[in-house]
């Protein structure tokens, strides 16, 4: 029984991190209709900043090194949005998927020549576990469903509570009406990759106790959240969340039936099962 | 227009001989095998050029789909014994049925579908070639996979298999040729410019793009079989989301769409990388520079220079004849 509780527990941990990239490709396709697929590379460059410049190079506390990768990511994020985005909103699908990889195989290869080929980890950062009853849970875990929920309210007040965040799912729902009620597109474009940004370098530090910081350490977290993101509803954020949730759980479970090297499998059978089946995904809304 | 294809023919034919005759005069290996896999690149595109560059869906999976092929070829060939002609055909085989099936699911729906079930494809091909130790060799790799013969001339050197394959560059260039213009052809473009225009014809998109894809998928897993014979070892670590990617590069450098354009692409993307190797550490970065600079800027790619650059020739030549 406690078998079971701590592979729902940890299912539910990793499903937090698909459903986090899920909201965050799916908040650059609302904005733009840009699929980004270099996410899984800025997941790794947030790992990279937090990890070996803040942490291992000028020895900052934890919380400082977060805060300060947090806001670096948002930086780069602006950039990246003025140089790539912005330009490639009205080309055809092609072409902008192209740019996105090539701008991850970019990102990678800057990340090789700065900080070197060498894979490491953050020594001391979320390492341990936590005992409640019977079940035994480590600490990264808990702090990623803690982490992954206030990041969703905080996300979820944003989008509904403040004007930015409104223009932001006014642009989502109806980019040319956006436009023409006054709302700066471009401008929201700009807020919308530098918040996908700040989630993706939280994945990054999140998932760093787990995975060694490593130029392919996403490359599977990346391609799942496409995943969740199909399963839950394409293009919708609580559907991104379930579909999130759904795979993770489901590929522990997975791994207790099937020898653990196919666990990764799980998700891309659920992917074309859903395709066949419910297109739409669990909740029924796409976009 | 007429002469404008038939210029384009004539180039195509240009080409071909001269790939044919350059290891006349590079009697090298490492040429040779550069040549090789320059072709073998030129077949799999001329396949990709039917989804992607037609058909406008964007294809992330070719590795596991070349992969497959490989595998499907190499397999039949060592483990049974049987002639490496009949294991080419059941590769082909294989990649109809992984256009069908892969095609089906993800075309069903417009949009992006097909991009992530291809990318999701081709990383579980890897994860099962990687794993599946006793049978695909996992990264250790399949050595000794036969070469074959023609007839009574065996494709032992390096030299051979690349007339070989050449040879069979041009069927497959001329079978593209003929689809192109074809009514399949037709179809393919048009699922691109206007997808409501084809259905109010009574035309059904989804079987349109399916086929495109299957196309692509047989062209592919074809390449894949004729890799796996010319370097008589395969391993799992090569069938990786790069390879995938690169042949999309390759389409989008040469010219979407565009065979002429996929025969210079191939030829540029597979050298280019060994013309940058003198940049040392940075020359991954300075291609996928390059790469991203052609796709914003030359989104045509290098076959819409050609044009320009004859258009101010005709413009100064009509210039010339007016005075």
């Amino acid at each position: 029984m406690s078998i079971i509780m701590q592979l729902i527990i940890s299912g539910i941990a990793m499903g937090f991190i698909y459903a986090l990239v899920g909201i965050e490709y799916t908040l650059i396709w609302n904005a733009s209709g840009v699929l980004n697929f270099s996410h899984d590379k800025l997941i790794t460059l947030g790992a990279y900043i937090f990890g070996g410049t803040y942490i291992l190079a000028l020895k900052m506390g934890f919380v400082q090194g977060i805060l300060l990768s947090l806001l670096t990511v948002a930086i780069v994020g602006v950039i990246i949005a003025r140089t790539i985005f912005i330009p490639l909103r009205n080309l055809t699908m092609i072409y902008t998927i192209m740019a996105t990889v090539m701008l991850g195989k970019i990102i990678v290869e800057g990340i090789r020549l700065f900080w070197g080929p060498v894979p490491f980890s953050v020594p001391g950062f979320l390492v341990g576990t936590v005992k409640i009853g019977k079940v035994v849970i480590s600490r990264a875990n808990i702090a990623i469903i803690i982490t992954a929920f206030i990041c969703v309210c905080a996300l979820q007040l944003f989008l509904y509570k403040t004007k930015p965040g409104k223009a932001m799912r006014c642009v989502a729902q109806n980019r040319n009406a956006a436009q023409l009620m006054g709302i700066d597109v471009k401008t929201v474009m700009v807020t919308t990759v530098a918040i996908s940004m700040i989630i993706c370098c939280l994945i990054g530090v999140l998932v760093s106790p787990l995975l060694n910081i490593s130029t392919t350490m996403s490359n599977m977290i990346g391609l799942k959240g496409f995943a969740a993101g199909v399963i839950g509803g394409f293009g919708y954020l609580p559907g991104a969340i379930i579909g999130g949730l759904v795979i993770g759980i489901v590929e522990n479970f997975a791994s207790m039936i099937f020898p653990s090297v196919y666990k990764d499998i799980a998700a891309f059978v659920l992917l074309v099962a859903f395709l066949l089946i419910r297109p739409k995904g669990i909740t029924g809304k796409t976009r | 227009m007429k002469t404008a294809r038939r210029n384009q023919y004539l180039w195509m034919g240009a080409l071909f001989v001269f790939l044919a005759l350059v290891p006349l005069f590079a009697d090298n290996n490492y040429y040779i095998t550069i040549l090789n896999q320059m072709v073998i690149n030129m077949i799999v595109v001329f396949g990709l050029n039917f989804i992607t560059g037609l058909t406008g869906q964007m294809n992330l999976g070719t590795a596991g789909i070349y992969a497959i092929g490989a595998y499907t070829s190499a397999l039949l060939s060592k483990n049974f014994g049987l002639s490496p002609w009949l294991t080419m055909i059941a590769s082909v085989c294989a990649g109809f049925l992984l256009g069908r099936g892969l095609g089906y699911p993800s075309l069903k729906m417009k949009g992006v579908y097909l991009s992530l079930t291809t990318l999701a494809f081709s990383e579980i091909v890897r994860i099962f070639a990687t794993n599946l130790i006793d049978i695909t060799g996992g990264t250790q790799g399949l050595k000794s996979i036969p070469r074959f013969s023609v007839g009574w001339i065996a494709l032992d050197t390096n030299t051979k298999y690349f007339y070989f394959i050449l040879v069979v560059a041009i069927a497959m260039c001329l079978l593209s040729i003929r689809i192109t213009d074809s009514k399949w052809g037709r179809e393919f473009r048009a699922v691109k410019d206007n997808q409501d225009a084809i259905e109010s014809l009574g035309l059904d998109i989804r079987r349109i793009k399916i086929r495109a894809f299957t196309l692509a998928a047989m062209y592919g897993a074809f390449g894949g079989a004729l890799y796996a014979h010319f370097n008589g070892y395969i391993t799992s670590l090569s069938f990786t989301t790069d390879l995938s990617i690169n042949y999309v590069i390759i389409l989008m450098v040469g010219g979407i769409g565009n065979i002429l354009g996929n025969m210079i692409g191939s030829i540029v993307v597979t050298l280019l990388p060994e013309l940058l190797r003198f940049l040392g550490d940075y020359y991954q970065i300075t291609y996928c520079i390059l790469v991203l600079a052609s796709a914003l800027f030359l989104p045509d790619g290098l076959i819409s220079l050609y044009g320009k650059v004859m258009g101010v020739f005709n413009k100064r030549s009509v210039a010339e004849g007016g005075e």
